[in-house]
């Protein structure tokens, strides 16, 4: 089982790296037979995030067995933060207000934009500021020990508040339009092929680093601890763990690669808007993993791409039968595969070795009985 | 002999209470270092809801409940009772499924008592090894060691929960029926393997409802009925006394 799990996660880890190669060809303009066009690259890389978005909801649903449907609220303040870096460095060169503090009345950005024209800065922020909401809500949480479904449900109350704060106007982050207009990236255009380029291998890398960073750490002690939570919580309590902080460290952490996620995508389209709070963008993370599998993050990665491949190709195709498509798939892992696409490997195996045994023992003649 | 041996646990004036129910009403109860007790009684007599009191499950209404004459139990979470030397099987085997065998032990085995961060980047040692590879012959599951919680049987799974109690090095193991659904022959091994546990610095708790089992390895039994204690004795005795056998063995 083991071994199948190593197996998956080393095909899918060559499979992702070899985008490394793919995608620096469309930089060189090589598009074609071998390299691939700007739309593609735009598109591998916002499926990145969603892969990475996927993994940091597996760490806690398949490593801790605990199901956030909440994790859309983290990407996006990850995307919101990386939004202020970039409207600020937008500024910087055209000196242009952007539209959402003008029509505000606004004549110049508000003080506490200033501290986010640095990049460092910035990018700690995209850490620590998703993961001390985290850090808060999963102390609370964890402390008056809400489990299971229950604390699905506060996840998608939390999220669902941060979607109805981030539409007012008042908030002064762009409410319901949100904040657009972001000018360049490191130097390059953004929404031109270098960037996008630039992009889409950030995403790739970071899913790599995530999925072996986030294998070693199951394979540790404080990822058999995370399993030890999983399997039977009050067990490992009477062994004198206190679980609560083993709990906050990996939601925490989760949070932190939810954010990079969000981070990395919102300068690929553009744009950033309170729709990425919404409760059912969350839950649609939740159904990449599930039919991925859980555990392991090599199926979180698989059912982030198909799911997102079907729902950007249906979505130029007939865009009104994603929600179909979407509960189609989610009744099918449900009935059929309950752990998701690996269950298929592991069944089909389970079906060989059957196959197996019956035709030796059609040799033999007639079934064998084990002793035992 | 056993007059000597000093108190482990002492319960005095012990009240729990569910809503109206009082699962234990003003129990008084001991159980010293040295010997194996039993406590038996019929369904909902309050054996179980004494070992959630000792393990921090159930808070006390009234009471006092002492470790070493000294430690008041009654205060204290889950998680220090369970570093104070109290250590628990529970009725339902509780084991990691998806850990190997190796691994649940090594959890349970702690490294670092007191911190948690240190116990999460700590090393295996050579003393850990050698603690565990020990457990795992006494619990009988040394060719079993790479198999994972999931496949072991039933008396697989409640063996090695007894070796995960025991690489803690308790003071007091409490044992919740510790042969519920096992064979006659699991039960005998069992058996074997308590009274093996026995020890100056531990004091064995067992609450079961196999007769046989409690004899062949209880010093003391302590009979509960309606959340008091009703008898305590050796099971000899317990067996010929009228009002256990009104209550219990029911004749």
């Amino acid at each position: 089982m083991m071994a199948a799990s190593e197996r998956g996660a080393a095909a899918t880890a060559g499979l992702i790296a070899l985008l490394l190669i793919l995608v620096p060809l469309a930089g060189l303009h090589l598009a074609g037979p071998v390299g691939l066009s700007v739309y593609a690259v735009n598109v591998v890389g916002q499926v990145m995030c969603f892969a990475l978005l996927a993994m940091s909801v597996d760490l806690m649903w398949g490593g801790a067995g605990i199901l956030s449907l909440g994790h859309g609220l983290f990407f996006a303040l990850g995307g919101y933060i990386a939004a202020m870096h970039l409207l600020r460095t937008a500024f910087a060169t055209t000196h242009v207000l952007p539209d959402f503090l003008q029509f505000m009345g606004q004549s110049a950005f508000p003080g506490y934009w200033h501290v986010f024209d640095s990049l460092p800065f910035t990018l700690a922020a995209i850490l620590l500021i998703p993961g001390l909401i985290a850090f808060v809500f999963g102390f609370v949480s964890f402390r008056s020990r809400v489990n299971g479904v229950y604390f699905a449900i506060i996840t998608q109350a939390l999220t669902y508040t941060a979607m109805l704060l981030m539409f007012r106007n008042d908030t002064g982050f762009g409410g319901n339009n949100g904040m657009t207009g972001f000018h360049g990236i490191a130097g390059l255009p953004i929404g031109g092929a270098n960037a996008a380029v630039l992009l889409t291998v950030l995403s790739t890398i970071a899913v790599l680093l995530t999925l072996i960073g986030g294998r070693v750490l199951l394979a540790s002690r404080f990822g058999r601890m995370l399993a030890a939570i999983r399997d039977d919580e009050p067990r490992l309590r009477f062994l004198g763990y206190d679980t609560l902080w083993l709990k906050l460290a990996a939601w925490c952490l989760s949070a932190m690669v939810a954010a990079v996620a969000g981070a990395l995508y919102v300068p690929q389209v553009g744009i950033i808007n309170p729709s990425l709070l919404d409760p059912s963008v969350s839950l649609e993370i939740a159904v990449w993993v599930a039919v991925g599998g859980r555990g392991g993050f090599y199926g979180a990665i698989i059912g982030a791409v198909l799911v997102n491949m079907v729902k950007f190709w249906l979505s130029a195709a007939a865009p009104s039968l994603w929600p179909f498509v979407l509960s189609l798939l989610v009744l099918l892992v449900v009935l059929a595969l309950p752990n998701g696409l690996t269950d298929l490997r592991n069944r089909s195996r389970s079906w060989m070795t059957d196959l197996g045994r019956g035709f030796r023992e059609a040799g033999r003649g007639r079934p064998e009985r084990g002793a035992g | 002999m056993s007059a000597a041996r000093d108190t482990a646990v002492e319960v005095e004036g012990l009240v729990v209470t569910f809503g109206h129910f009082k699962a234990i009403d003003n129990l008084r109860f001991t159980a010293a270092y040295g010997e194996v007790r039993a406590v038996i009684g019929p369904n909902g007599a309050g054996k179980t809801t004494l070992l959630d009191v000792l393990t921090g499950r159930s808070p006390a209404r009234a009471g006092r409940v002492t470790l070493d004459g000294t430690l008041d139990l009654t205060r204290m979470s889950e998680v220090q009772l369970a570093l104070s030397g109290i250590g628990r099987k529970f009725q339902k085997p509780s084991v990691f499924e998806a850990l190997t065998v190796w691994e649940n032990l090594d959890l349970a085995c702690r490294r670092h008592r007191r911190s948690l961060v240190r116990e999460v980047f700590s090393a295996a040692d050579a003393r850990h090894t050698a603690t565990i590879t020990a457990t795992l012959d006494r619990i009988g599951l040394g060719a079993q060691r790479n198999a994972r919680g999931a496949t072991l049987s039933h008396g697989q799974k409640q063996w090695l929960e007894i070796g995960m109690v025991l690489v803690q090095e308790p003071k007091v193991l409490l044992l919740d029926e510790p042969v519920a659904g096992m064979s006659d022959d699991e039960t005998l091994q069992t058996a074997a393997l308590v009274r093996s546990l026995r020890g100056p610095h531990r004091s064995i708790i067992v609450v079961e409802h196999d007769m046989d089992f409690v004899e062949q390895i209880a010093d003391q039994v302590t009979v509960m009925h309606e959340g008091k204690t009703l008898f305590e004795g050796s099971m000899q005795s317990a067996r010929t006394d009228h009002r256990v056998l009104d209550v219990y063995l029911g004749r």
